[in-house]
């Protein structure tokens, strides 16, 4: 009966993606280039994003970036308040402590192990924009790392820069295939989105294996501890904070106005991501 | 195994540091000329102490204002609104985003270890415009940092991308905010008293 909690938070989701297709509009980014097969270094790939910049007029009016609508603004602004309050003040004292006890090489292999594990989001998602050589990389990543980097503890694939790690999603393929980014939204606990972006995660979840290892189609039956998927993903956002403050204080503490730096720099993020 | 391991391991990172050199361009020697001096000063032992520090704060800063172009990046930041300013209003803009910057950044240059630069490939945008592509490697991570320098009697930085993050594009939005309710005097005012 618990395990119906899920499968409906999914389809709420997938009821709003259907929005977001038909709210969708322009997209403003050169689409990733197939044919670059040949490039040797994964960051070649980063070219297309930056040309629409070269065109411009002596005045700096430099039109190379749309704004992303926030009819949500208020909203977004009081949960904004909210995340701000809760990571940056209430919990980034309990990261600290943390990053103090647990020595880094502790918490990357425990990011790595993770993001090891959900190798099929990035695989699936590299498959779906026909990008077959990032999901060979993808693959070529799962392998080595699951043998030699024991369990994906240990990146060792990351020394060859052409097995550089990806970070492939449902919401960069929804960009890819030309879907914008909808509307800002602000999630509580969960940051800065977008409605593509939101749609996205619903996809990513289906992608997880920890969603069909405890989630509701798992082969485990209808008594299946379906929690565990989320504290292990709850786990992995907690280990990983210490070097998400640090991100966010890169955007926040040289900021004028906090909202908006986040607000764009989560959208220029996004927009980079699904460029490459 | 254990040895086996290690060699495969100690193999491929070899193999990355051999391959990672790119073509440099004008733009590029320029930047890494720059670099290379603010680098040069940060690793310098005499500034190690405190006492010192006064005086390499000085130094970098008048090594970086040699490789940035504040005015255009103060240009760009504004935007379509730079006009709407008057020349002696730019003039105090100018003064006050460069203050916010230096003393932003400043502290992140000055907890430089010995982080590396790899210089890995240079765009040319046109007019004059160049944008070159970096990666700062240390301590487990990797930055990717790109550069857009425009030719005005020499190279100079407009622009800093950093994970696809540009710079000016970040504080032109967060400026065309304040300016839709706020005069430009009130927004040099939020600049100026911001010290984080």
């Amino acid at each position: 009966m618990i395990a119906a909690l899920p499968r409906k938070c999914i389809l709420i989701l997938l009821v709003l993606s259907v929005l977001a297709s038909t709210g969708c509009h322009h997209r403003n980014q050169t689409g990733k280039d197939i044919g670059k097969v040949a490039q040797p270094t994964a960051t070649a790939a980063q070219a297309p994003a930056v040309t629409p910049a070269a065109a411009e007029a002596p005045v700096p009016a430099e039109a190379s970036y749309g704004p992303v609508a926030d009819p949500l603004y208020h909203w977004n602004k009081f949960w904004f308040g909210f995340n701000h309050l809760f990571y940056s003040g209430l919990m980034r004292p309990i990261a600290v402590s943390y990053a103090f006890v647990v020595p880094k090489p502790v918490r990357s292999g425990l990011t790595n192990a993770y993001q090891n594990f959900i190798f099929p989001i990035r695989f699936l998602n590299a498959l779906l924009q026909m990008d077959f050589k990032k999901a060979s990389k993808e693959f070529g990543r799962f392998m080595l790392n699951s043998t030699l980097g024991i369990g994906g503890l240990v990146d060792v694939a990351k020394a060859d820069p052409n097995l550089a790690p990806g970070n492939e999603d449902f919401g960069q393929t929804l960009g890819f295939y030309g879907i914008g980014d909808g509307i800002y939204i602000v999630w509580p606990f969960l940051g800065p989105s977008t409605l593509r972006d939101t749609v996205g995660m619903a996809g990513d979840a289906v992608a997880n294996p920890l969603t069909w290892i405890f989630g509701p189609w798992s082969i485990g039956g209808e008594d299946n501890p379906w929690y565990w998927s989320y504290i292990i993903k709850g786990g992995d956002v907690f280990n990983n904070l210490p070097n998400r403050l640090e991100a966010y204080d890169s955007v926040v503490k040289p900021a004028v106005d906090p909202y908006t730096a986040v607000k764009d720099a989560y959208i220029q993020y996004r927009r980079n991501a699904i460029s490459q | 195994m254990q040895r086996f391991m290690s060699c495969l391991v100690l193999f491929l990172i070899l193999m990355s540091a051999t391959v990672s050199r790119a073509s440099a361009g004008p733009a590029t020697d320029t930047l890494s000329q720059s670099v290379d001096r603010i680098i040069g000063l940060l690793s310098d032992p005499a500034y190690k102490n405190q006492e010192s520090r006064p005086g390499l704060r000085v130094k970098l800063i008048a090594s970086i204002a040699e490789i940035f172009d504040m005015k255009e990046l103060s240009r760009r930041a504004l935007g379509a609104e730079w006009n709407k300013f008057s020349p002696e209003q730019q003039d105090r803009f100018v003064k006050a985003f460069g203050t916010l910057l230096e003393n932003t950044y400043l502290d992140k240059i000055e907890s430089y270890t010995d982080e590396k630069v790899q210089y890995l490939k240079e765009q040319d945008l046109g007019d004059g415009k160049a944008e070159v592509a970096t990666k700062v490697v240390g301590r487990g991570k990797e930055i990717p940092i790109s550069y857009r320098l425009v030719d005005r009697s020499g190279w100079k930085v407009y622009d800093v991308i950093i994970e696809g993050v540009s710079l000016v594009q970040n504080y032109r939005s967060q400026f065309g905010q304040i300016l839709m309710n706020e005069s430009p005097d009130a927004l040099i005012a939020k600049i100026s008293t911001k010290r984080s």
